[in-house]
C-alpha cells in the first residue's frame, strides 16, 4: 500500500503525545475576548431556536475554520465524555440531549456527525454545535458526517432549508466550506475510537488515517469515502454496501483492527437504531443514534453514551423533547359572520 | 402677550393641531379637549368650542372619533351643568350611529353619564326622543346604538312610558338584523337588574310598580331570545334568565320555578356548543335559584353530568370549575348527597384523563375541595386515585394545580394519612422510567416539606431526595440540587449542614477510603459502608463528583459562615486539584459563590485567600480553567 512508505512516523510517536499537546497549547491561543462576547451571545440566540444572521455565519465559518483547522485527522479526545450519534436537524431533540446529557462545558462531549438535513432545523443544529466547538474547542469535539458534505446536503434538505430562511445559498456555501475542515475521527483516551460511518479495506492501522488529506468533499471512493460511509453487518469479511458508498464489514474485521490498534471499542453512529444503541461483532462495535423519533415519524429512541475516566460506560436513552403542543383553541366566532 | 395666550391660544391650536395632517396628532389633541374647555370657561366652550367639535364630530377619522365621544362624557361641569346639556347630546347624536363599535360603545357609554345628571324632566324631553327615534332608525348600528341607552333610563319613566319602551325593545329583540339582536340581548340583563333594583325601592302599592304587564313582555324577549336562530344570539339568553330568576327570587315569588327550569334544561342541552358553554359556565349562578327545592335540583344532576361529558373541550373546561360548588349545593339533601359520588364522582374520573390539557388542568385547580364535602374515608378511596394519577399528568400546570391545592385535602383527612397515601405514589414515581414523571415529583417535594415539618421529612424523604442526586439524567440532578436548596431554605442552615453538606463529605471521604483501602489489601471498613446507603455512589467517579460540587454551590449560599470556612471550603480546595478540567473550572464558580456570600460578612482574609486560590487556577493548563477563573476573579473585584 502507498500508505506504508511513510513509516518511519511510528518511530516518533513515542514521545510524540506529550510534544503535540505542548504544541497544541502554543498554537490555539485563547479566544480574544470580543469573539467570546459575540459567541455567547449567538449561543444564547440559537438556544431559542432563531437562527444566526447571515454575517454571524461568515464571521463564525471564520472563526471556525481556524479552530477546526488545527485539529487531526484522529482527534484526541479526553475523559469523560459523552458520545453522541446523529442529530439530523432535529434541534429540539439536541437540546432535549443536552438536558440529558448535562450543558456544554460542563459535560464534555463528541459528535459522530450527521448534524444537517432530514429534520427541520438544520441550520440552527449546524450553527449551535459549531459556536459551541468555537466556544469550548476542548470541551467538544464535532466528527464529519457521511451528510456533511455538498452533494447529499442537496439533496436531503440542509440546501433548501438555508434557501427558505436566507433567500441565497451563501449559508449554505458557507457551512459546506467548513465542513471540509471537520476531523473525520477521533480517538477517546487511545482506547475508543470513534467515527461517523465504519472500517475501510484500505485501512489497517489508525496512523494511516492520520496520513490522509482530509479537508476536501467527502469523495465517491477511497477510504476517507468508507470511514464516514461504511457500515458493520453479521457477515464475515468486507461486502459490498447497499448504501453504494462505503463497505460492510464483519466481526472478523472489527476484532482485527481492535486488536492491531489496541482498542476496546469502535463507536459509531450513521444507522437507525431503535433503542437508540446497538452492539454489534460481540461488543467490539457500538452503534449510537441520537435523534428519537427519527424524521419525526420512526418511533425510535435515541441515545447517549457516557465514559467516564475509569472507562465505565453508561447509555442513557430518551424520548423526543416535548414540542409545544397545539395551541389551545378557544373558538369565538367574530362578529362580522353576523 | 399673555392674556392673549390665556384667551385666544388654546382654542387656535387646538384647532391647528385637529386639523393636522397626521390622524396621531389629532388622536393626541383630542385627549386635551378637556383643557382646553377648562381654560376657555363654560361660556367660550359652549359658544366656540362646542360648535367647533360639532363639525369635527361629522368629518374625522374614527380613532379621533372615539377619544371625543370619550371625552363628551365628563363635560357637563365644563358647561356649567346639566341645563346646558343640549348642544352636547347635539354632538354625541352624530357619534351614536357610526358604525365602528368602539366609537359606538364610548359615545353610549358618555350619553348614559350625562343622562344620570339630567333632571326627569330633562330626560323625558331630551333623550327618550332620541331613545325612540335611534331604535326605530332605518340603519342598523342607529338601532344597535339604542339598546344600550335603555338602561338609564327604564326606571326613571312612569309606568305608562315603561311599558311603551319595553315594547321598543321588544322590537329590538326581534329585529331582522342578528346584531341589533345580539346588542339588545347584551343589555336585557342589566335592564331587568335595573327592574329588579327598582321594584324594593318602592313601595308595593306604588302606581309606578313594576306589573305584570311588564313581565309579559319581558317573557316574550326570553322566549324569542331562547329561540332565536343564531347561536350568538341565542347563548346571551342564559344571562337574561339568570337576571330573571334574580328578579323573581328577589320578589320571593316561586310560582314560575318549573317554567324557568325546563327553559333552563333545554338551553343546556342546545345543539349549539357556544350555547352549552355559556350554560356550562354560569351553571352554579342558575342553579343557586333552585337549591330550595330538591326536587328541582335533582332535576339539574343529568344535565350537569351530560356537561361534563360534552363533546367540546371548551364545555368541559367550563363546567369543570362549577363542579365543587355544585356538588356543595347537592351536599345540603340528604337525598342527593349519593349521587356525588355514586354519578358525579366516576365522571370526574373520566374527566382527569381528558384528552384535552387544559380540561385536566381547569379540573385540577377544583377538584381538591370536593374532599371538604367528602367524608375522611370516601376522600381516601375515592378521590386520592385521581389525584395521584394526575400527579402523573405529563401537563405540567395539572400537576402545579393540584399541588398547589392539596393543603385543603389536608385538613379533612390530615397530614398523615394524605403522607401515607401520597407516599407510596411519589415513591413508586421517583422511580418511574420516564425522567419528566421523575422531574415532577421532584419539584413537589418542597411544598412537601414546608406541609409536613422536619421530623417527618427526615424519616420519610430525605433518602429519597438524595437518591435523586444519583439519577442517570441530568436534568433531575439539577433538579433535585435546586430541591435541595429550597428544602434547606424552609428547613434551616443547620439541617442543611448536618443531612446534606456532611453527606456529601462522607461520600468524599469514603471512596477515599475505599481506594485507599484497596491498595493495601486490607478488609473493607463495614462502618463507613453502613453509613453510606449506597455504595455506587463512588467518588471517583466523574459525574458523581461533579454533582456534590454543583450541590455545595447551590447551598453555599444557605448556609452560615462556620460552614462555609471549615467544611465547604477544604472539600472545594480538594477539588481545584481535581484531574479533570470540568471540575476544576466549576470550583472557580465554587469561589465566586463563596467570596459573593462571604462580601456580605466582611470576611476580608478569607476573601484574600480565595482570590489567591484562583490566581493560581488562572494558571491551569486548561483554557476553560484559566477563563472562568479570571472571570470569578474579575466578578469579585466588582
Amino acid at each position: 500500500m502507498d500508505l506504508d512508505t511513510d513509516v518511519p512516523m511510528e518511530d516518533v510517536s513515542e514521545d510524540q503525545p506529550s510534544y503535540q499537546q505542548k504544541t497544541t497549547k502554543t498554537t490555539t491561543p485563547d479566544l480574544q475576548k470580543e469573539n467570546i462576547g459575540d459567541l455567547d451571545q449567538w449561543i444564547e440566540k440559537l438556544k431559542n431556536c432563531e437562527p444566526l444572521s447571515e454575517r454571524d455565519v461568515k464571521k463564525l465559518c471564520d472563526m471556525a475554520t481556524d479552530v477546526l483547522q488545527l485539529e487531526e485527522n484522529v482527534q484526541p479526545v479526553q475523559v469523560p465524555v459523552t458520545i453522541c450519534g446523529d442529530v439530523h436537524g432535529q434541534f429540539h431533540d439536541l437540546m432535549e440531549l443536552f438536558k440529558i446529557g448535562g450543558p456544554c462545558p460542563d459535560t464534555n462531549y463528541l459528535f459522530m456527525g450527521d448534524y444537517v438535513d432530514r429534520g427541520y432545523y438544520s441550520v440552527e443544529t449546524v450553527s449551535f454545535l459549531v459556536c459551541m466547538k468555537v466556544r469550548y474547542p476542548k470541551r467538544i469535539t464535532i466528527l464529519r458526517g457521511n451528510h456533511e458534505s455538498r452533494q447529499i446536503t442537496q439533496v436531503y434538505g440542509f440546501y433548501d432549508e438555508c434557501l427558505r430562511k436566507y433567500g441565497s445559498a451563501s449559508v449554505w456555501k458557507l457551512f459546506t466550506d467548513l465542513f471540509d475542515y471537520f476531523p473525520i475521527t477521533a480517538l477517546v483516551d487511545n482506547k475508543i475510537f470513534c467515527l461517523h460511518g465504519g472500517l475501510s479495506p484500505m485501512i489497517e492501522t489508525i496512523d494511516q488515517i492520520r496520513e490522509l488529506n482530509r479537508t476536501q468533499e467527502v469523495p465517491h471512493e477511497g477510504p476517507m469515502c468508507d470511514l464516514l460511509w461504511s457500515d458493520p453487518d453479521d457477515r464475515g469479511g468486507w461486502g459490498i454496501s447497499p448504501r453504494g458508498a462505503g463497505f460492510t464489514f464483519g466481526q472478523d474485521i472489527s476484532e482485527q483492527f481492535n486488536h492491531t490498534n489496541d482498542l476496546s471499542l469502535i463507536a459509531r453512529a450513521h444507522q437507525l437504531v431503535m433503542e437508540g444503541y446497538a452492539w454489534t461483532h460481540q461488543e467490539s462495535v457500538v452503534t449510537i443514534f441520537s435523534a428519537p423519533n427519527y424524521c419525526y415519524r420512526c418511533g425510535n429512541q435515541a441515545a447517549i453514551m457516557e465514559v467516564d475516566e475509569l472507562h465505565n460506560r453508561q447509555f442513557i436513552q430518551y424520548d423526543p423533547s416535548v414540542r409545544p403542543g397545539e395551541p389551545t383553541v378557544t373558538r369565538k366566532t367574530p362578529d362580522y359572520f353576523l | 402677550m399673555e392674556n392673549f395666550n390665556d384667551d385666544l391660544y388654546p382654542l387656535a391650536l387646538l384647532m391647528d393641531e385637529l386639523k393636522h395632517d397626521d390622524v396621531s396628532n389629532r388622536v393626541e389633541a383630542m385627549q386635551k379637549v378637556d383643557a382646553i374647555a377648562m381654560a376657555l370657561g363654560p361660556e367660550r366652550t359652549i359658544n366656540e368650542l362646542l360648535p367647533f367639535l360639532n363639525d369635527v364630530a361629522q368629518d374625522d377619522e374614527e380613532e379621533v372619533f372615539a377619544v371625543l365621544a370619550d371625552k363628551l362624557g365628563d363635560f357637563l361641569p365644563l358647561i356649567g351643568g346639566h341645563e346646558n346639556c343640549q348642544p352636547l347630546i347635539q354632538i354625541l347624536l352624530h357619534l351614536l350611529p357610526i358604525e365602528e363599535p368602539i366609537v359606538r360603545d364610548k359615545a353610549i357609554n358618555s350619553v348614559n353619564k350625562l343622562t344620570e345628571q339630567l333632571t326627569d324632566d330633562e330626560l323625558n324631553k331630551i333623550i327618550l326622543p332620541i331613545i325612540k327615534d335611534l331604535s326605530q332608525g332605518n340603519w342598523f348600528s342607529k338601532r344597535i346604538a339604542s339598546c344600550g341607552l335603555y338602561k338609564g333610563v327604564i326606571v326613571r319613566v312612569n309606568a305608562q312610558t315603561r311599558l311603551h319602551l319595553l315594547n321598543l325593545y321588544l322590537n329590538l329583540i326581534v329585529d331582522e338584523g342578528p346584531m341589533v339582536r345580539r346588542g339588545a340581548a347584551t343589555n336585557l340583563p342589566v335592564v331587568i337588574n335595573k327592574l329588579t333594583e327598582f321594584t324594593s325601592t318602592v313601595d308595593k302599592t306604588d302606581v309606578n310598580q313594576i306589573s305584570n304587564k311588564d313581565w309579559e313582555i319581558i317573557s316574550q324577549m326570553f322566549q324569542s331570545l331562547i329561540n332565536d336562530e343564531q347561536d350568538s344570539v341565542k347563548f346571551l339568553s342564559i344571562d337574561v334568565l339568570i337576571s330573571i330568576l334574580e328578579y323573581f327570587q328577589k320578589i320571593n315569588d316561586k310560582s314560575y320555578n318549573s317554567d324557568f327550569l325546563i327553559n333552563s334544561l333545554k338551553l343546556i342541552e342546545d345543539d349549539s356548543w357556544r350555547v352549552r358553554y355559556t350554560a356550562a359556565d354560569r351553571f352554579n349562578k342558575i342553579s343557586k335559584n333552585f337549591i330550595d327545592e330538591e326536587q328541582d335540583l335533582s332535576k339539574l344532576i343529568d344535565p350537569f353530568i351530560s356537561l361534563m361529558k360534552d363533546n367540546e373541550g371548551e364545555v368541559r373546561k367550563a363546567i369543570a370549575k362549577q363542579l365543587p360548588d355544585f356538588c356543595k349545593m347537592l351536599n345540603n339533601f340528604s337525598s342527593l348527597k349519593p349521587s356525588i359520588v355514586n354519578k358525579i364522582l366516576p365522571i370526574v374520573n373520566e374527566l382527569s384523563q381528558d384528552p384535552h390539557e387544559n380540561v385536566r388542568s381547569s379540573l385540577a385547580i377544583n377538584i381538591t375541595e370536593l374532599s371538604s364535602i367528602l367524608t375522611k374515608q370516601q376522600t381516601i378511596d375515592k378521590l386520592l386515585p385521581i389525584f395521584l394519577n394526575m400527579l402523573k399528568d405529563e401537563f405540567p400546570d395539572v400537576r402545579l394545580n393540584i399541588i398547589s391545592n392539596l393543603s385543603i385535602v389536608n385538613e379533612t383527612i390530615g397530614i398523615n394519612s394524605l403522607s401515607t397515601n401520597l407516599l407510596p405514589a411519589i415513591t413508586e414515581l421517583a422511580q418511574d422510567s420516564k425522567w419528566r414523571v421523575r422531574l415532577a415529583i421532584i419539584e413537589y417535594i418542597p411544598k412537601l416539606a414546608d406541609q409536613l415539618g422536619e421530623d417527618f421529612f427526615n424519616k420519610e424523604l430525605l433518602t429519597l431526595c438524595l437518591s435523586w442526586l444519583w439519577d442517570p439524567v441530568y436534568a433531575i440532578r439539577e433538579a433535585s440540587v435546586k430541591n435541595l436548596k429550597k428544602i434547606s431554605e424552609i428547613l434551616g442552615s443547620d439541617w442543611a449542614e448536618k443531612f446534606i453538606i456532611d453527606k456529601l463529605i462522607l461520600i468524599k471521604n469514603s471512596s477515599t477510603l475505599k481506594n485507599t483501602n484497596k491498595n493495601n489489601d486490607n478488609n473493607a471498613d463495614d462502618t463507613i459502608h453502613e453509613d453510606n446507603d449506597d455504595e455506587n455512589i463512588d467518588f471517583a467517579s466523574f459525574i458523581i463528583r461533579i454533582t456534590c460540587l454543583f450541590t455545595i454551590n447551590e447551598l453555599i449560599p444557605v448556609l452560615n459562615t462556620k460552614t462555609i470556612t471549615e467544611k465547604v471550603l477544604p472539600f472545594i480546595d480538594d477539588l481545584t486539584k481535581d484531574p479533570v478540567p470540568n471540575i476544576r473550572f466549576n470550583t472557580a464558580n465554587s469561589f465566586k459563590i463563596i467570596a459573593k456570600t462571604l462580601i456580605s460578612h466582611n470576611e476580608k482574609d478569607l476573601i484574600n485567600d480565595i482570590l489567591s486560590k484562583l490566581n493560581s487556577l488562572a494558571d491551569d493548563d486548561d483554557v476553560d480553567v484559566r477563563y472562568f477563573a479570571l472571570k470569578a476573579v474579575e466578578e469579585i473585584n466588582q
